[in-house]
């Protein structure tokens, strides 16, 4: 601080030529990685948009992949439209992602919560085996759940849960990696303001709702965008527990051209960008909000 | 925690004087169950009772669609064929070098991307934004894209190395190349997820005071060295989390494997949950799948535990 | 996502999600006396598909007492989802399945034989590899429309540029031939890889159906068919080594391209022959005319083998109404829907009578080298046993590693392990005691 007002001015302007040089490198840089995280995307949509097959195996190997040109035409979206129930298959899959995320928040922050505030037998020995469970991958509990769901009853009086919504939401409302990255948000959050509450004679119920979730917007944000992600992609359920396509989400889409002859590798483009463009201007649209919760979370991690 | 709402507790009999602590107490252990109740009842039902049937399976000759031989108990036949099983032990291998690969490599890369992405210039907003792009993006169209692109005759990354070297580097095999295989994986996973560790590390960056670095230069540190010891330090916990959380993720590596490689060539790809999904449905082997399900619990368990407490005695201090 | 959550959405939602659910999962109502048959039918050509809808469509309208649910499954993950219907009891009341898939199926009890609904007179109708891939154990389980033809598509020009000769099923390529035609085809201007394997099918059934010829070829096979029980000396006996090696060394020397990028390598002019199915005819003829071929199976030592078999419909044990469900099978057999399906895809019809008349199929027709190849014996079927879904996941994988440079005998070893261990472990598959 011992730094004149003189010595500042030369020194910014002796640096001046330099300082540019350093802000043109790191742009250089910048725009070098964008484009190494931009180009298979990129490339998914501009091949998407071209209707002769031919061109497009051809163009694969040059920079033309990325040029739209050629026979231009929204021909391969209509080809997925005609191939299959697109309309039907993202109305499922929106629906159900969003009902699991939706109930997710809600029983998982209060799990967590519990777990972060309360005083019970036992607290200790959840959390170890909360954390435990974050490791077994869904694969391996795939077949046991089938044979299960497959004998529950429901409210219309059916006796098994096959080819529904509910089979497909209901197993994966509780998520042991939600409730951890809840319970570590919690536990940073200083107790003055319920301990406050608490001698008010406030119930917790009160406290979870009126003082923790405001504050937590951040991780709620970070879990829903994680489970949202995490179950848009879901194939290997949706697959086994759904036949027809009343209940199918739009990975199983995907299936239905791996297997047709011929592969028709347009139309593959333009069902993959049809499912990411919308995700990605959702994302546009809240990214600084998005960013910054993901942020916050993992600050408190 | 407990500590905490036991003063409390105490409090409130201490500024009351009425006997209702046993009430308060026995109202604040409804409430937590209460709060407890929908997601273990789910858990129990939909993970833990599964995971047990599969427990239970891996002691059995159980196949996917039952047949005419019977389900029966085969002791430990499972598990001793698993530790004569070339397959799985290449599937371990697979996943820890996965680990051992992505973990540091994509962390650095984070960090080093928050970083970078922190400056106060114009426009990085759309930088951290394109960085963190693929991350949105499934993991399957990504399989898709990606294949495409390591084609070995047409694909685009073959072309631009040969753009690039003016010639000399040949058409790289890839996926369908033994020792190319894996790292080409390894690339494309590293591609998608480094994004949100970015995130997270920016964050965290963000929330180192500026007071520190300043110390720092008036001590007469320059740049390196403020980030070796202002910069890493406050970073610690950001980093562990991301440590475990991606070590966990590593292994159950499955949906890129599937569409990718089918576990080839030579396994050279093949994963546990790969090899799993193969047994149980492709194979029709579901008490051998199991059995393998059995095993990587418990191996990835001791992994994690052994993570946790390396890092907390390092902690200590 | 705002955390402000009105105390009415909540309830709302819940409220709004059990409708749907139960809404959802009601099943269809059922009508005044009509039945409903539910059907399964795996994804595949758009063509394929037409014509089933079209065919079914048919149905309906002379048999106004029987409703077709049919459900489309994506062919690639076709038989992991029967198998998972299978697990839920939630099976159809008719569904195809591809080939040798039917064997497990039959012996888990899930079809019912056919023999009662089949006279004699049908039966002698139908090709006998038809006859001889629908039944198991004694018994008639399934019935297809259409048998499938594996041969050698060629460019004629390409052909004639480099003086290969032109075979017939009674004197086709010898394994001398076979080679140096490759040699010279892959001198010929314009012609990258001579041969196209279809590798971009990917790892899938097409390994074992489209390759195991080979073995049978060169004299090996993929399990000792006298009694099934075991793989071993005879997927990895000398012969069937000597056929992967010879196989190996397509790649080796530059004759196949291992990953070719899309499907059109041979309609680019970029190969001079395809060895592949019937079911790319529609797609060839279109391209290429008058310039293409399609040419028998080499006898790479112990006679021109190639593959049969194909998608066949069968009767599940759990259907209410199998005398009706057989209605509808025995509409889908009857000629002119077999015309209809295979004029579609190019398959080899399996009705005699549709043979006959048919421009493609009978004497003369273009295709007609299929039909001559299922009939004399040439076309091996795929084994006839329930451990089939082990057999072909264990060749498929030796066949990936072995085009990607592994140890010939040391991936079939490697393979009859597999084969030979389900197989015990389900005490040799006894045939059900009916």
């Amino acid at each position: 601080m011992a730094v004149t007002v003189r010595q500042q001015i030369s020194a910014r302007k002796r640096s001046t030529p330099r300082k540019l040089a350093w802000l043109i490198g790191n742009y250089i840089l910048l725009v070098i990685l964008a484009i190494f995280f931009l180009f298979p995307i990129v490339f998914m949509v501009v091949s998407s948009l071209k209707s002769n097959e031919e061109q497009l195996l051809s163009d694969l190997s040059s920079l033309k992949a990325f040029i739209p040109y050629g026979t231009i035409s929204l021909g391969n979206y209509s080809g997925v439209f005609a191939r299959l129930p697109f309309g039907q298959y993202m109305f499922n899959s929106v629906f159900i992602v969003t009902m699991i995320v939706v109930f997710g928040l809600f029983v998982n922050s209060l799990i967590a919560y519990a777990l972060a505030r309360m005083n019970f037998p036992g607290r200790r020995l959840m959390l170890a085996v909360m954390i435990a469970l974050i490791i077994v991958p869904f694969e391996s509990i795939a077949v046991p759940l089938l044979l299960m769901v497959n004998n529950l009853p429901w409210f219309d009086g059916s006796t098994t849960w096959i080819d529904s919504y509910q089979v497909q939401i209901i197993p994966f409302i509780a998520d042991a990696f939600s409730i951890f990255l809840f319970y570590q948000f919690f536990i940073g959050i200083p107790k003055e303001l319920e301990e406050a509450a608490l001698v008010d004679g406030a119930s917790r119920f009160r406290m979870y709702w009126r003082l923790i979730v405001p504050l937590s917007r951040p991780v709620f944000a970070t879990v829903a965008i994680l489970q949202f992600l995490t179950h848009i992609g879901d194939f290997l359920w949706p697959l086994m527990v759904t036949t027809g396509d009343t209940f199918r989400p739009l990975m199983i889409g995907l299936q239905v051209f791996f297997g047709q002859q011929p592969r028709s590798w347009g139309e593959i483009m333009a069902f993959a960008s049809m499912i990411t463009i919308p995700i990605l201007i959702v994302f546009l649209l809240f990214q600084r909000w998005f960013m910054q919760s993901v942020a916050s979370t993992g600050i408190k991690g | 925690m407990s500590a905490e709402t036991t003063i409390t507790a105490e409090k409130a009999r201490a500024t009351s004087g009425k006997p209702r602590t046993t009430s308060w107490q026995r109202k604040e252990m409804l409430t937590a169950w209460t709060f407890l109740l929908p997601a273990s009842l789910l858990l129990l039902i939909f993970l833990i009772i599964p995971f047990f049937m599969a427990i239970y399976f891996s002691f059995t000759n159980q196949t996917l669609i039952p047949g005419p031989i019977p389900t029966e108990f085969v002791g430990f036949r499972n598990f001793a064929r698993l530790l004569q099983d070339d397959t799985f032990h290449r599937a371990l291998l697979n996943n820890f070098l996965f680990g051992i690969i992505v973990v540091p490599v994509q962390t650095t890369f984070a960090l080093s991307l928050a970083i970078l992405a922190n400056q106060k210039i114009r426009g990085i907003y759309v930088f951290r934004t394109i960085y963190f792009s693929p991350v949105v993006t499934t993991i399957a169209v990504i399989s898709v894209v990606w294949s495409f692109l390591y084609n070995p005759d047409q694909g685009l990354i073959n072309h631009f190395l040969k753009s690039i070297s003016f010639g000399h580097i040949p058409n790289l095999q890839w996926l369908n190349d033994v020792h190319l295989a894996l790292p080409a994986i390894i690339i494309m996973s590293i591609w998608q997820g480094v994004g949100f560790q970015m995130m997270i590390y920016l964050a965290g960056l963000q929330g180192i005071p500026d007071s520190l670095y300043e110390a720092a230069r008036v001590d007469g540190a320059g740049r390196w060295k403020q980030f070796l010891n202002v910069t890493l330090p406050q970073l610690r916990n950001t980093t562990i989390f991301v440590v475990i959380a991606t070590t966990i993720l590593a292994f159950k590596l499955y949906t890129q494997v599937a569409i990718m490689t089918q576990g080839g060539p030579e396994n050279a790809t093949i994963t546990s949950v790969y090899y799993l999904v193969q047994q149980g449905f492709s194979e029709l082997h579901v008490g051998y799948a199991s059995a393998i399900a059995v095993i990587f619990f418990l191996i990835v368990l001791v992994i994690s535990i052994l993570q946790r407490t390396i890092i907390k005695e390092e902690g200590q201090g | 996502m705002s955390s402000k959550r009105p105390g009415l959405i909540l309830p709302l939602l819940i409220v709004l999600a059990l409708l749907l659910a139960a809404c959802g999962s009601q099943t269809a109502p059922g009508s005044n006396g009509k039945v409903t048959i539910k059907l399964f039918f795996h994804s595949g050509q758009g063509s394929e598909r037409n014509a089933l809808s079209a065919s079914l469509k048919a149905f309906e309208a002379s048999n106004p007492n029987i409703i077709v649910d049919a459900i489309q499954l994506p062919e690639g993950s076709y038989t992991d989802q029967v198998h998972a219907a299978a697990l839920a009891h939630n099976l159809p009341c008719l569904l195809d399945f591809d080939g040798p898939y039917l064997y497990n199926f039959a012996w888990s009890g899930y079809l019912i034989p056919l023999d009662r609904y089949v006279s004699a007179s049908m039966k002698a109708d139908f090709l006998p590899s038809i006859i001889q891939q629908g039944t198991y154990a004694g018994h008639l389980y399934s019935l297809g429309q259409f048998d499938s033809g594996l041969g050698f598509y060629a460019n004629k020009k390409y052909l004639m540029e480099a003086g290969v000769r032109i075979p017939t099923v009674d004197h086709p390529w010898t394994l001398s031939e076979l080679n140096v035609a490759l040699a010279k085809l892959k001198k010929v201007p314009g012609v990258t890889f001579p041969l196209d394997l279809k590798m971009n099918y990917g790892q899938g059934e097409w390994f074992t159906y489209g390759f195991s010829p080979f073995l049978q070829s060169f004299g090996g096979d993929l399990i000792n068919r006298s009694n099934y029980q075991s793989a071993d000396g005879m997927l990895n006996d000398p012969a069937s080594v000597a056929a992967m090696t010879w196989f190996q060394g397509l790649f080796k020397q530059g004759y196949v391209n291992p990953k070719p990028a899309g499907d059109t390598d041979f309609t680019d002019g970029k190969s001079a022959l395809s060895w592949v199915g019937h079911w790319v005819y529609p797609t060839y003829s279109q391209a290429m005319g008058s310039n293409l071929l399609a040419l028998p199976a080499a006898n790479l030592s112990q006679g021109a083998k190639t593959g049969m078999g194909s998608w066949n419909w069968g009767i599940t044990s759990s259907c209410k109404n199998p005398d009706q469900a057989w209605t509808v099978l025995n509409f889908l057999l009857s000629d002119h829907e077999i015309v209809r399906m295979t004029t579609a895809n190019g398959a080899v019809p399996a009705r005699k009578s549709v043979i006959a008349q048919s421009p493609l199929f009978a004497q003369g027709g273009a295709l007609n080298v299929y039909v001559q190849q299922l009939q004399n014996g040439v076309a091996v079927p795929r084994p006839i046993t329930p451990a089939y879904p082990t057999i072909t996941t264990a060749f498929q994988v030796a066949v990936s590693n072995i085009v990607a440079g592994a140890n010939v005998k040391s991936e079939l070893d490697a393979a009859v392990k597999k084969i030979d261990r389900d197989i015990q472990d389900n005490n040799g598959y006894p045939p059900p005691s009916s």
